[in-house]
Formats: structure tokens, C-alpha cells, sequence
């Protein structure tokens, strides 16, 4: 059974479910990325990716039209992250805890939301998700093809969100300004510039993105939407920054490490192979774990990730 | 300890002359405006949410209250579902005191469980007097030995104690899932993924006849009044409340600080794995997730309520205790299915969180002096 | 120059915190091209006055006029337009980035990076001034004065007509500080205004003019050619020094404290101390010169076993006392009055009856079986306020509210208390009233009669050369020399403090 996952067919499953499976997290880590360049650790985005999930699963049942959907996913993650950067930016709240607040809000939202929506259904309703967009000409080459090219609308912007947002860091005066204040916050406010609005900014920008990795969930991949369906991804994003020491080209990587540990166990599930299929779900968890025990390295880390501008220090 | 231990600063106002400031310690009456505040903002908010459900608020409310606090059997009963919620809420609150971010108490709930029911399912029919401590230890031991994983993974492996935390919580819900779900300890012949129940020695004794008021809740007040005396009383308690200050200068002092981060890990478990206990000894008597689910998550609200202080603890356990045990009756009567309670809960702990920030901020007039906690900053001109 | 208009004037400006006041009804003026000084001890109001100029601070009352018209300084942003620029105490650097990405950041108008022209733009700068700066190296890897050399740099990349000096040479040797004051007045004779805030007397009279502060008053303006060093020393602080006492030659007892060729990496494998050996005796004070950075904090750190030591031994009063724990260690009769006092020696939360057992909350002293004895803590801690005049309400009294004389007198109370043997003190005085400053170095004196052997360490070369029977100098982790006061001039160990070991 083992040499079954070497036919040509089921790598190329395997690796197109990786880079499917990559989608949201990846969407949600960049944001993340350039939430805590400025040195604002946003812990919520469970939260913010289940509102954004549920937002998008309404805003397609409500108007039918998929793209209204993926726009309020968006929308209802820079909603979530506007509460939080208030909290945590303005009135300088723990951010651990009120990160932790923001996902409890939104699995209690978005569970009761969905309650009573449906409340005279027996069952929950379904929508039409977006299906492959395959690219014209590069769809049709050997192994690439199927792998990169057939793949969704949101799946082509995360990607092409790497270089983007690499871009906007380390090439761009604006990239500069935010790291600028995730290291040193006071090296730019006695130039005049607000730290706060950058941050704003910088944290609204992280849930919109993380608002757009949960529609993936929904409108991207799934006709439903299920009570906690995140399971975790929220969490792994996090992870996945870390993993990623806050640059976009590693954030990467790890996104597809984690989301290719992932497609092979449900392969692995597929072909019936005798494991117990809870030691493949909680293998992700467990390489996090491991990963970052590895790595044994926080020096990278925005030297003021997690603490409020103060000007008086 | 949440946002007030921030240090006060002037924040300047945009409008001329007046300014905000803020201060280090909101004044006792202060705390108290801003929990009435609170409870005002959830009020209003949760009222609100139930009107986008087309419900009634003041009726979902009332059978709220009526459900959770209206009757002794109702006190009783909220006080069974409040039992849990006091011991993860003072697992959190004992580490956050030591600025630890045990996210943890919900895989410690689970290992304390498993660990029990491990000792339980080896003893079979022990008497109750034998099998009650060997319970408890048993749980215990499981918690602190997952928090203390926790723990070490922070002391010798540097991984934050915030994702760990929750990794494990993870990996341990799947782990007791692999027992149950045609695992070693899957009821003979059952269908749903859970143990057979457990031997009638082992539950845990009803207090009240009639109620489901259970020992447990009578070991979780001892438990916190026992926190409260060595947090404030022992060199124990006086070493995490510095570390929440200043671990560093605890270092310096020449405490092991390592192993003070992986005492308190370790303990913070072990309390946590007693609500394991309570849950499948004196509520479901049988081991099952949906025993003992969400709790570790509550527990955090919990303690952030509770200011972190055992007996603030014990009260806003109570109070939700209330809510969860209040929304059955208010689910069979208005139809509001009983899930609001969760938006409800983070609904509370947001305005509580903004409403003790906004209490630490107070409006100022220029010319007029205030009496101001921060004698500290003479050392700056 | 006394004719001409001045390029900024302040009229009775105030600025209080809660019930402090910190700048109370100041005026004073700056001439274009002039150096002008504010002196006055720590907490007499200069920092939060240029935090006033610079925008940081609104103040409550008063008027700011930049050439004659009244300006409101509500953000640096303000300052800036107005031509005020700063150089803070503490660098506000950025250490991750380059040299010009630190200078650029903030300042360039499009959204591409352009580099090209802030790099010509920096040269000339650099080169109009005789700053030899590499701007592609990272603020990490530069030393502490050349940072500063950044910092002014960035400062006048910003076109700034007057600019202010918080304290430029607190990091500086005495070569560099020479340097700075050259530079200074190049910038003066181009036209633009500094305002040099200090507290060093030397650096003081070489300004044009200096307006003294006291108690957060303004106590007047002199032309410093008018004017001498026990003059405005009078001024500051309201009364004449007399020269300092005669130090009693001591008695040196036993060897108490011995190092042999300690040796200390830090995690990225970079060596912080490099084969340190030296003997200090009982009734010793060694002092430890050096820039800020060479690896005081390190040899402090070691000795009392916070750190491990790499390779070497340590002993104290015969004993080796590397494998020991920083508890052990204090146990045998050694203090360590540490530098940050309130990041590395107290607990901001705690009282002060709970500080003074920092670090023996388990002695059988303090406690009643397994609780703590709160009453006998009580008890000492008032007998400490007592002894050591701190001024507290009392032994509850939160120490994040105390002042910073006080909050250092606790540590001294705590760490003296355990200094049978051994004291370590790192920077003592910094930041303290020159009260409390006598108060500290008389307390030293008493501890060295009683045959305490002290190793003090100190950025003040004044305060070595009036306190230390012996003088070490620190460079990069090593030991460049050891000098008996009476041997020892400030040109030497001046140039030793800058690495040169030939001098």
C-alpha cells in the first residue's frame, strides 16, 4: 500500500491538495506578518477567521454572488481587528487576553448567528462555492499544471500575496516605517509620524487578510458552514509566522510544510492505511510544537512585539 | 494585573487644554463603576444580539436569572456548574499571577480526566474512602504533569507558553479520543465514544437530596481559600506575585526562576485537572469529551473577571455557572437556543476589559492639579 | 550677538505631572549660532523642558516663540517644521536596520524607498562635519560613540536650525566627548543653535552662555566667559561645595575576592569577558572604568552568579564560588547593588518591607512554618526606612511610587545587609540628587572601614578617582590596566577607556 503514494496521479494530488490546503493559513500568517512587524501580536485570529468564514457564507446565501461573499469575509476580519487594535492600541489591554477574548467572540457569535439564522430549518443550508479557475496555457503543463494552475481565485491571491507584501515591507518607505515601529517605536514618533495609526493600520490590514483566509473555508472550499470549522488554523498561522521569523518567503514555506502534512494524511486516510486517523489530525499540532522547540530562537522577533507605545519611556 | 499594571501616562487630547490621563491604579470605586459599567455594556450588547435573533431580551433575561438563580434547586445546580469553572479559573489565575499565559487549562482538564479515569478503571471496585484521594492525586499528577510539559517546553525549549498551550490542547483532545473511539477504553458494545460509567464507590457524593450538588464544589472553595492564603502568605505565593512584577529581578535575587515557571506550570495543571474530576465523578459519572469540554476556555474569563484573586474567582464563577445553568430554562421557554451564553461570556469579558481600561483613564483640566500615583517619574526632569 | 533677535524664546513655561511641578515658570532665549547650556541636577526639570521644545510634552502654561512669533508644539512633528531638532539621552535607534535606514526612516516623501539621494545627502553631511560613518553597517554592530556620531547625524539630515543635546556625552570616552565639542562648534559657526543639556562642568564652560535650573526653577542666565565653575555649581544647587574630603588612605586587609582569568561567551558564541583577573583586598574600593557596554554587566553578573562563567575561577575569601547559585553566593556574605535598579533590583509591585527579602523569602528569619512572618518583615523594613532616611509613608508603601533616590536606597539597604564580605556596586549613583549622591558615597566609605571589600564600576570617572583606592579600566571584555589612585591620571585611563592600549 505504501508504494501506492509514489504514483505520478497521487503526488500530484497530494501536491495540489498542499497548495489548496495552504490557502487560508498562508492568507492569514501574512497578515499576521505585518500585524506583528509592528509590533502588535494579534492572538484572535481564530476568532477573526470564523467570523470571516461565517461573513462569508452569509454575505453568498444573502446575494448569491460568490464575490459579495469573499468581500464580506474581508470586511467582517478588519471589523474584528478594528475591536481589537481599539483594545489593545487605544486603550493599551493586555493583547494576550484580549486576543483571546476576540476568539471566544467569535465562535459565540458565529455559532449563535448560525442558530438562529436557520433556526426553522432542519437542515443548514448550502451555497455554491467557487469551483478551479484554471489558467489558460499554464493549466495544461506536466505536473505544474495540475498542481499550481487548477487551483481557486483565493488560492492564486495568497500566492501572489507573497511577493506583495514582501514588497511592501523591504521595498517600500511604508514596509520601513512599520518595522521601524515594531522595533523601536520611538525612533519614528520623534520624527513626527504616528506610531498608532501605523499600527491601526498594520492590524486592520492582519484581519482583513485573516477575514479572507476563513471565506476560503467557506465560499473558497465549502458549501457549509460548521461551528468551529477553523479547528486550529487560526492557531497554526501563528505558528507559522514564528516558524516563518517574520519574513514572507519562509512564511511560506512553513505554510506549505504544515498544509503538505496535512493533504498527506488525508491521502494516507484515502488509501486506507491501518493508523489511527487521530494521531494524522494531531500531527500538525505536534510538529508545531517540535518545530518551534527546534528553532529555540525568539531573537528575530519584532523587538517590541507585544508591548503598547508609551511616549514618556 | 491586566491592563492596570501598565504604567500611567499622559495621553494627550486632541481638544485643547483638557487631557486624558492615566492612571497607574484605578481607585477601589473606580473598579467598582467600571464593573457596573460592564455589566451595563453586556446588557445592552447581549440585548441587542438577541434582537437580530428576532427574540425578546427582557424575556430571554429573565428566564436567564429565573434558570440560574431563581429557586435553592437552581442555586444548587448552578453551583454544580460552577464547580469546574472554579478550578480552571484559578489554574489560569494562578499562572497569569506569575505572568505566565497558561492557555493550557483545557488539555489539563482533559489529561487530569484520562489520568483519573486510568486509576479508576485499574482499581475497579475499591472502596469509596480508598478510591476518592487516589482520584484526585491521580488527576492532579496528570495535570501537573501537562502543564508542566508546557512548562519545560518554555524553560528549556523556548517555545512560547501561549501556542504550546493550546497546540497541546489539541493534541490531547485527539489523544483521548484514540481511547475512546474504538479504544481500550470504549464502553463494552457502545455505540458513542465513551467509557462505561464508573463505579458507583467512585462518584463523587451528592450533598444535597434532590440536586446534583456534589462534593466537588465543597473542594473547590477549599481550594480557593487555600490559594488565596499562599498566594498572599507563603514563599511560594510571594515568588509568583514577583514573578508577575519582575521576574528578572527575582533572578537576580538568586531564585531558581526555572523552576519556579515549571512549579507554577505544573500547579496551575493540577488545578485545572480537578475540574476533570468534579465533572466525571460528580456530574456524567463516565468519562467523555463533551464531560469536560470548554471549560479551561471559560476558566480563562473566569480569572480575568475575578481579577486574578481567588474569591473574585469563586464569584464570577458562579455567575456564569448561572448563565450556563439558566440557559436551558431559557432555551425550553423562548426558543433562544442556549449557545448565546458563549457570545454572552466573551461579550462580558470585553466590556469588562474596556470598561477597567477606560476606568484607569480620567479627564483632566489644565491648572488643576491631581494627587497622582507616579512619584516615580521625578526621577526623569 | 547679544543684539540679535533670538532664534527661539521661552516665557514662563510650566509643565507639571499630577502634583509634581518639573518646569516651573522657566524663560530664557537662544541666539542663532550660540551654544547655549541647561544645567542642573537630575530632576531639576531640563529633560522635561526640551521634551517641552521638542514637542513630547504639551505644557500647561507658557508661550514658545520661534523668531519672535509664538509657535504651538503639540508633536515632534511641530518641532520639526519649526527647525528643532533632538538628540535624546538614550539613543532612539533602531539596531535591526543600517546607518541609513535609521536616518531615512520617516523622513522620504514617495513610496519607493529611494536611497540614492538620502545616501548623497547623508555623505555630505558627514563629510561637512568629519563623521566617518559606513551607512550600509547595521546600529547593532557599531560601537556606543559611534552611534551617537548616528544620532547626530539624523538630527541635522533633517534640517533643523536649532538642536538639541540631551546629555551627548553620557556614552562617550573623554577623546570622543573632546571631538563632540569640536563638532559643536562647527555646527555653531554655520549658523545653527545648539542647546546642550549637562550637568558636567567641563562640558558646561565651553558653551556660550548657560541657564541654570534648579528644583524645576529657573535660577538665572550667565555669559559663561562671566562666570566659573563654583559659581554656577552654586547656582545648581543652592549652596558651595566644598572640595572633596581628603580620602583616608585605607588599610587593604586579605585578599577577599579573587578573579583568575574569567572568561564569559554570550549565546551567539561573542566573547563578553576575556580572561579577567584580579584580586580585590577587604577595606578596598576597586573601581571599574569604562565606556558603558565593555562587559561591566557581565563581570558583575558573574561574580554574582547569575551568570555561569565559561572558563576561569572565582574566588571569594578562598573559596571558589563559580558552581555556586546566586543565592549561595549572597549567603556567603556578598551584596550586588546591580545597574538597571529597577528592571535588575526591585520588584516595582511589591512593598518595601517585601523588597528588602527579595531573594530570601525562604529563610527560616522570615517565616513562621510555612507562612511568611509579615509582622518581623514589617519590623525590619521600618528599622531600614529608619537607618537608611528613606522617604515612605511606610514599610506597604508601594516601591514603583517611590523616587529614584529612594527606590535606590532600598537595594542599598537590602544589599548592604548581605555585604559581610563583598559588595558589588554597578553605577550607584546614577540618576541620584547630589544629596543622596554624597549619602551613597559616604555609606561606601563607611562599609570599606568596616573591611568590606567593594567593587565599584562607574561612568562618572570623578566619582572613581574621589571613591576607588584602585582604578581597572574595562575595554571589549578585558582588563587593559589596574592603577593605584595615586598613579593614576585621567589622560591614561581616558585613552585606555578607548581601547588604545599604547598609551
Amino acid at each position: 500500500m505504501v508504494e501506492d503514494l509514489f504514483q505520478a496521479t497521487i503526488v500530484i494530488s497530494v501536491l495540489a491538495a498542499t497548495i489548496r490546503i495552504a490557502t487560508p493559513i498562508l492568507l492569514t500568517a501574512l497578515g499576521e506578518t505585518v500585524a506583528q512587524r509592528s509590533g502588535v501580536y494579534n492572538m484572535g485570529l481564530e476568532g477573526t477567521m470564523l467570523m470571516g468564514a461565517f461573513a462569508a457564507f452569509i454575505g453568498t446565501y444573502q446575494t448569491g454572488s460568490q464575490g459579495a461573499g469573499v468581500l464580506a469575509g474581508a470586511a467582517m476580519g478588519a471589523l474584528m481587528s478594528t475591536i481589537f487594535a481599539f483594545m489593545v492600541i487605544t486603550l493599551r489591554i493586555e493583547q494576550i487576553v484580549t486576543g483571546l477574548a476576540l476568539n471566544l467572540l467569535g465562535a459565540g457569535l458565529s455559532t449563535f448567528w448560525l442558530r438562529t439564522a436557520f433556526a426553522e430549518q432542519s437542515v443548514t443550508p448550502t451555497i455554491a462555492f467557487m469551483g478551479a479557475a484554471p489558467i489558460p496555457y499554464l493549466e495544461g503543463i506536466p505536473w505544474l499544471g495540475p498542481i499550481l494552475f487548477r487551483q481557486g481565485l483565493l488560492t492564486y491571491l495568497a500566492f501572489l500575496a507573497v511577493p506583495l507584501v514582501w514588497f511592501f515591507l523591504f521595498r517600500t518607505r511604508f514596509g520601513l516605517e512599520l518595522r521601524c515601529i515594531g522595533e523601536n517605536p520611538k525612533a519614528l514618533d520623534t520624527k513626527g509620524l504616528s506610531v498608532q495609526g501605523r499600527r491601526y493600520a498594520a492590524v486592520i490590514f492582519g484581519g482583513a487578510m485573516a477575514g479572507l483566509g476563513g471565506a476560503f473555508l467557506t465560499v473558497g472550499s465549502s458549501a457549509r458552514f460548521v461551528p468551529d470549522m477553523t479547528a486550529g488554523r487560526g492557531w497554526l498561522a501563528l505558528v507559522i509566522v514564528i516558524a516563518g521569523v517574520w519574513r514572507p518567503g519562509y512564511v511560506l514555506t512553513a505554510a506549505l510544510f504544515f498544509s503538505f502534512l496535512d493533504a498527506l494524511q488525508l491521502q494516507i486516510q484515502g488509501i486506507g492505511i491501518n493508523l489511527p486517523h487521530q494521531i494524522l489530525l494531531a500531527l500538525p499540532y505536534i510538529v508545531a510544537i517540535l518545530s518551534l522547540a527546534l528553532m529555540r530562537q525568539n531573537a528575530k522577533a519584532p523587538a517590541m512585539l507585544g508591548t503598547p507605545y508609551i511616549r514618556d519611556r | 494585573m491586566t491592563p492596570d499594571v501598565m504604567s500611567a501616562a499622559a495621553l494627550v487630547d486632541r481638544r485643547r487644554g483638557w487631557r486624558i490621563e492615566r492612571r497607574a491604579d484605578p481607585s477601589a470605586v473606580g473598579w467598582l463603576v467600571a464593573l457596573l459599567l460592564a455589566a451595563l455594556g453586556a446588557f445592552i450588547l447581549s440585548g441587542l444580539l438577541l434582537a437580530t435573533a428576532g427574540a425578546s431580551p427582557l424575556d430571554a433575561f429573565s428566564n436567564l436569572a429565573k434558570g440560574g438563580f431563581g429557586s435553592g434547586r437552581a442555586l444548587a445546580n448552578t453551583a454544580v456548574k460552577a464547580t469546574p469553572l472554579i478550578f480552571t479559573g484559578l489554574a489560569t489565575a494562578l499562572a497569569f499571577r506569575a505572568r505566565l499565559w497558561n492557555i493550557g487549562a483545557e488539555g489539563q482538564v482533559f489529561a487530569g480526566a484520562i489520568a483519573a479515569y486510568a486509576c479508576t478503571h485499574a482499581l475497579d471496585a475499591a472502596p469509596a474512602l480508598l478510591q476518592m484521594p487516589l482520584i484526585l492525586v491521580a488527576a492532579m499528577i496528570g495535570g501537573a504533569l501537562f502543564g508542566g510539559l508546557a512548562g519545560v517546553l518554555k524553560t528549556h525549549f523556548k517555545v512560547d507558553e501561549v501556542i504550546s498551550t493550546v497546540m497541546l490542547n489539541y493534541i490531547i483532545a485527539f489523544g483521548l479520543s484514540m481511547l475512546l473511539l474504538k479504544g481500550p477504553w470504549s464502553e463494552a458494545g457502545g455505540f458513542f465514544e465513551q467509557t462505561a460509567k464508573v463505579a458507583v464507590n467512585a462518584e463523587l457524593p451528592i450533598l444535597i437530596d434532590k440536586t446534583r450538588l456534589h462534593l466537588g464544589f465543597v473542594i473547590a472553595l477549599v481550594t480557593a481559600g487555600l490559594m488565596q492564603v499562599v498566594l498572599a502568605h507563603t514563599p511560594f505565593g510571594y515568588e509568583v506575585r514577583a514573578a508577575g512584577s519582575n521576574l528578572r529581578a527575582l533572578a537576580f535575587q538568586g531564585t531558581n526562576t526555572t523552576r519556579l515557571v515549571l512549579l507554577v506550570m505544573a500547579t496551575s495543571g493540577a488545578l485545572a485537572a480537578l475540574a476533570g474530576v468534579s465533572e466525571v465523578y460528580g456530574v456524567h459519572h463516565r468519562l467523555h469529551a463533551a464531560a469536560i469540554v470548554g471549560y479551561g476556555y471559560t476558566g480563562i474569563v473566569i480569572a480575568i473577571l475575578g481579577r486574578l484573586q481567588p474569591l473574585g474567582v469563586v464569584a464570577a464563577a458562579i455567575l456564569f455557572g448561572g448563565l450556563v445553568n439558566g440557559s436551558t430554562l431559557m432555551q425550553i421557554k423562548t426558543g433562544v437556543p442556549s449557545t448565546l451564553i458563549y457570545a454572552i461570556q466573551a461579550i462580558i469579558l470585553i466590556c469588562y476589559l474596556v470598561a477597567w481600561a477606560a476606568a484607569s483613564f480620567r479627564i483632566r483640566r489644565p491648572g488643576r492639579t491631581t494627587p497622582s500615583g507616579e512619584i516615580g517619574r521625578a526621577g526623569h526632569g | 550677538m547679544t543684539d540679535a533677535t533670538p532664534l527661539l524664546s521661552v516665557q514662563s513655561l510650566t509643565k507639571s505631572f499630577g502634583s509634581l511641578v518639573a518646569v516651573d515658570g522657566v524663560s530664557f532665549d537662544i541666539l542663532p549660532g550660540e551654544v547655549h547650556c541647561l544645567l542642573g541636577e537630575n530632576g531639576a526639570g531640563k529633560s522635561t523642558l526640551s521634551s517641552c521644545l521638542y514637542g513630547l510634552y504639551r505644557p500647561d502654561a507658557g508661550v514658545i516663540r520661534m523668531d519672535g512669533e509664538p509657535i504651538e508644539l503639540r508633536s515632534p512633528a511641530d518641532a520639526l517644521a519649526a527647525g528643532i531638532g533632538m538628540v535624546h539621552q538614550h539613543f532612539v535607534l533602531v539596531p535591526t536596520f543600517t546607518v541609513l535606514e535609521n536616518i531615512m526612516v520617516g523622513t522620504s516623501r514617495g513610496w519607493r524607498l529611494g536611497g540614492g539621494e538620502a545616501r548623497t545627502q547623508v555623505a555630505k553631511i558627514c563629510s561637512r562635519h568629519g563623521i566617518a560613518l559606513d551607512l550600509d553597517r547595521l546600529i547593532g554592530d557599531l560601537a556606543v560613540g559611534e552611534q551617537q556620531w548616528v544620532e547626530i547625524v539624523k538630527a541635522l539630515y533633517l534640517d533643523v536650525r536649532l538642536l538639541i543635546l540631551d546629555e551627548p556625552t553620557a556614552a562617550l570616552t573623554p577623546d570622543e566627548s573632546a571631538r563632540l565639542f569640536r563638532m559643536i562648534r562647527t555646527m555653531a559657526a554655520s549658523g545653527l543653535a545648539v542647546v546642550l543639556i549637562s550637568h558636567k562642568m567641563k562640558e558646561v564652560l565651553q558653551s556660550d552662555r548657560v541657564t541654570v535650573l534648579r528644583k524645576g526653577g529657573l535660577i538665572g542666565t550667565v555669559r559663561t566667559d562671566e562666570t566659573s565653575g563654583p559659581d554656577l555649581t552654586a547656582m545648581m544647587i543652592g549652596r558651595h561645595v566644598g572640595s572633596h574630603a581628603a580620602v583616608a588612605e585605607s588599610k587593604p586587609g586579605d585578599v577577599t575576592l579573587s578573579l583568575d582569568a574569567v572568561t564569559l561567551d554570550d549565546r551567539d558564541g561573542r566573547r563578553l569577558l576575556d580572561r579577567i583577573s584580579f584580586d580585590l583586598h577587604g577595606g578596598e574600593i576597586l573601581g571599574i572604568a569604562g565606556v558603558a557596554g565593555n562587559g561591566q554587566n557581565a563581570l558583575f553578573e558573574v561574580i554574582a552568579g547569575i551568570r555561569r562563567a565559561f572558563a576561569g575561577d572565582i574566588r571569594l575569601a578562598g573559596q571558589s564560588i563559580c558552581h555556586l547559585s546566586a543565592k549561595n553566593i549572597a549567603d556567603r556574605g556578598l551584596g550586588h547593588v546591580p545597574n538597571d535598579r529597577l528592571r535588575d533590583g526591585l520588584v516595582g509591585e511589591f512593598s518595601i518591607a517585601e523588597n528588602l527579602i527579595l531573594g530570601h523569602q525562604w529563610d527560616a528569619q522570615y517565616r513562621h512554618g510555612p507562612l511568611l512572618d509579615r509582622a518581623g518583615i514589617d519590623v525590619r523594613a521600618e528599622q531600614a526606612i529608619a537607618d537608611y532616611a528613606i522617604q515612605a509613608p511606610g514599610p506597604a508603601t508601594t516601591v514603583r511610587t517611590l523616587s529614584g533616590g529612594n527606590a535606590q536606597k532600598v537595594i542599598l539597604a537590602r544589599e548592604f545587609a548581605k555585604a559581610r564580605r563583598c559588595l558589588l556596586c554597578h553605577q550607584p549613583t546614577r540618576g541620584l540628587d547630589v544629596g543622596v549622591i554624597e549619602y551613597v558615597h559616604n555609606e561606601l566609605r563607611r562599609l570599606r572601614r568596616e573591611g568590606v571589600a567593594i567593587l565599584l564600576a562607574s561612568e562618572e570617572l570623578d566619582e572613581l578617582f574621589t571613591l576607588a583606592d584602585r582604578i581597572a579600566v574595562i575595554f571589549d571584555g578585558k582588563i587593559l590596566g589596574i592603577f593605584p589612585r595615586s598613579v593614576a591620571d585621567i589622560q591614561t585611563i581616558g585613552q585606555l577607556m578607548a581601547g588604545h592600549r599604547d598609551a
